[in-house]
């Protein structure tokens, strides 16, 4: 819509700003040498320029946690609870600000999610310009997630002693009424935003071995690749792969009541395709009993089933669960997997034609 | 409610420490209305009477000598649930350590020259003599998880308790990985449900709630080779709570 200029020496004013406003600020902060999503008390806890972050932003639009309803078992009356405290996100990279975009399009699909869409709406995205690769996992430009999606209200780009701010919406541009740490930009700025931007790309490679587009049809082809076995046997089904993953939505939903059997409360809690319990239904069958198949509909789920039913991927390129995995397994690897065994069987079938034709010919 | 439609429960103890039993008494401080959703008949560690009409039995303890065993089965006969209550119950517990031991030399070391007067044999998780309803992992049990438990015998169901890997638990509190920290961890095989307790203050999983369902047990090998472990002390780590449970996948896979 508009741009801004800040001196980064007055992001402290902003925070206090909107902290005077009672928006709860979270940003990327250390702890122990990795970077988390927490509550904000002071702008030098943040860490605008972070590489990347154990959990996603994602923890604050669907929480690990939450209460659905509370319930009295013997009156049968229920409330539901639903809670959405003005929450200003900072420094979201631009992967994750497309794994919202793909939140918002599944919560809000057929019946809308009534928790996730309170909370979304009061909740402020502030996007950052990624300029370096975060780490060695990610692979956000071949997944065409380098640019931010236009979902953001406020995206932030670096630009050494200021930030440049786009403002993306009304809800962006009211985080900046009454405060006086944003400028009016200059040609000048504008020059030094396309200077910034425009050097960023070549410090990222493309790390994907075929087009992103071609992912789909790729895992379409690849339903029975011996390497889902392999996959199968290196994986420890710990989870932590769908834990970290910032387009993982998946969830359980139990009861917990009190010692007296009156009050009691429904819980969704995240949940992980890769356990055993997961595809298990009434009767004891499970579906997906063995590791392979768990990790097959993983990637199926990551680079198909979620495209073709949202028109978005599912992998975002982060490189979350590549980096946390401890057997090695990385969406990389086994898309170039699968896309070099599939060439080979091309290759293979190819020449078998030639010979063939060349038989004939004979 | 009047104090007779109560459940009836009663705490015993076999070879172990008594701190799952402990735990039970911190929970009571924690959840006071316990007292009032229960009515315990026997529990020597925190009561003097002595109730033999119960329904519900909280067993503590390994079973590690053949006089346990008909004790066990008293207890099966009466109780209309049998709970074991912690790691030693669960799984024979650290006092299954010795199974990997010559026993005369274990008798000798600890009973010395009056080693012939005490009985003992290889320590074994309670369900190997009867048949458990319910376990409650850990060392010691989780007070919130006790208290869970309960709640769900209260309901008429037995308890369910989480059986996904620790690795889970551990990383939605954005815990630093053990492994990262040039350390060694049994998360991704270990039953999660005490709130990643080790890994968050710093200490790799001992695998005191025992194995997932499914344990990948060549991969977590790998994965502790490639961490720097020679294979003796790759068994001297599965050795502290799993001792039973890997002998047991050992025989099996001996077996064919």
């Amino acid at each position: 819509m508009s741009l801004r200029i800040m001196p980064k020496s007055l992001l402290k004013t902003w925070i206090k700003h909107l902290q005077s406003r009672h928006f709860k600020v979270v940003g990327p902060t250390e702890r122990f040498g990795q970077y988390v999503f927490e509550e904000i008390h002071s702008a030098d806890e943040l860490v605008m320029d972070y590489p990347t972050s154990v959990l996603p932003p994602k923890k604050y639009l669907l929480p690990p946690r939450e209460r659905l309803f509370t319930f009295n078992a013997k009156t049968m009356e229920m409330q539901p609870d639903i809670q959405a405290v003005p929450t200003v996100i900072l420094g979201v990279h631009t992967c994750d600000m497309h794994a919202v975009a793909m939140l918002d399009k599944v919560n809000n699909t057929g019946y809308a999610d009534q928790h996730y869409k309170a909370r979304r709406e009061a909740t402020y995205l502030v996007s950052v310009e990624c300029l370096t690769p975060c780490m060695e996992g990610s692979f956000c430009k071949s997944m065409g997630t380098l640019t931010v999606p236009e979902n953001y209200d406020l995206h932030f780009t670096d630009l050494g002693s200021d930030y440049a701010v786009e403002v993306g919406s009304e809800k962006g541009a009211a985080l900046l009424e009454g405060c006086s740490a944003f400028w009016e930009p200059s040609e000048a700025d504008y020059a030094r935003v396309d200077a910034v931007i425009g050097a960023k790309w070549q410090h990222f490679p493309y790390r994907l071995e075929c087009d992103v587009t071609e992912l789909p049809d790729l895992l379409a082809l690849s339903q029975k690749s011996p390497l889902w076995d392999e996959l199968g046997e290196r994986c420890l089904a710990c989870g932590m792969c769908t834990k970290v993953c910032p387009t993982c939505y998946c969830f359980d939903v139990t009861d917990e009541i009190d010692l007296n059997l009156e009050h009691g409360e429904r819980i969704r809690q995240w949940d992980s395709c890769q356990i055993e319990k997961f595809a298990v239904v009434a009767g004891g069958h499970n579906f997906r009993s063995s590791r392979a198949l768990r990790q097959r509909h993983r990637f199926m789920r990551k680079g198909k089933y979620q495209y073709e039913a949202f028109g978005l991927m599912g992998c975002v390129g982060c490189g979350r669960c590549a980096a946390s995995c401890l057997v090695h397994i990385t969406p990389v690897d086994t898309f170039n997997a699968l896309h070099r065994l599939r060439q080979a069987a091309q290759n293979g079938s190819a020449a078998e034609n030639t010979a063939s034709n060349q038989e004939v010919q004979a | 409610m009047s104090a007779k439609t109560l459940p009836r429960i009663a705490f015993f103890e076999f070879t172990s420490c008594e701190g799952c039993q402990l735990t039970v008494v911190d929970t009571l401080q924690d959840h006071p209305e316990l007292l009032n959703a229960v009515e315990i008949v026997q529990f020597r560690e925190a009561m003097s009477e002595r109730g033999d009409n119960y329904q519900i039995a909280f067993i503590e303890g390994s079973c590690t000598r053949p006089s346990d065993e008909a004790k066990l089965k008293e207890i099966r006969a009466k109780a209309q649930i049998v709970v074991a209550l912690g790691a030693c119950a669960h799984l024979g517990g650290v006092n299954a350590i010795r199974n990997r031991m010559a026993l005369p030399e274990v008798r000798e070391y600890v009973y010395g020259e009056k080693a012939a007067w005490f009985e003992t044999y290889p320590a074994r998780p309670i369900e190997a003599v009867i048949k458990v309803d319910a376990s409650l992992p850990g060392c010691p049990i989780d007070r919130n998880e006790f208290a869970m438990a309960v709640t769900h015998l209260l309901q008429g169901r037995l308890p369910n308790l989480p059986d996904y890997p620790l690795c889970i638990e551990c990383k939605l509190l954005e815990n630093v990985c053990m492994y990262q920290r040039g350390k060694t961890c049994l998360g991704p095989i270990t039953r999660a449900g005490c709130a990643a307790i080790c890994p968050s203050y710093g200490d790799g999983c001992e695998g005191c709630r025992g194995l997932i369902p499914k344990p990948n047990w060549a991969a977590m090998k790998a994965v502790l080779r490639e961490h720097g472990m020679t294979d003796a002390e790759i068994d001297s780590r599965l050795t502290m709570f799993l001792t039973y449970q890997t002998m047991q996948l050992e025989a099996k896979a001996a077996e064919g």
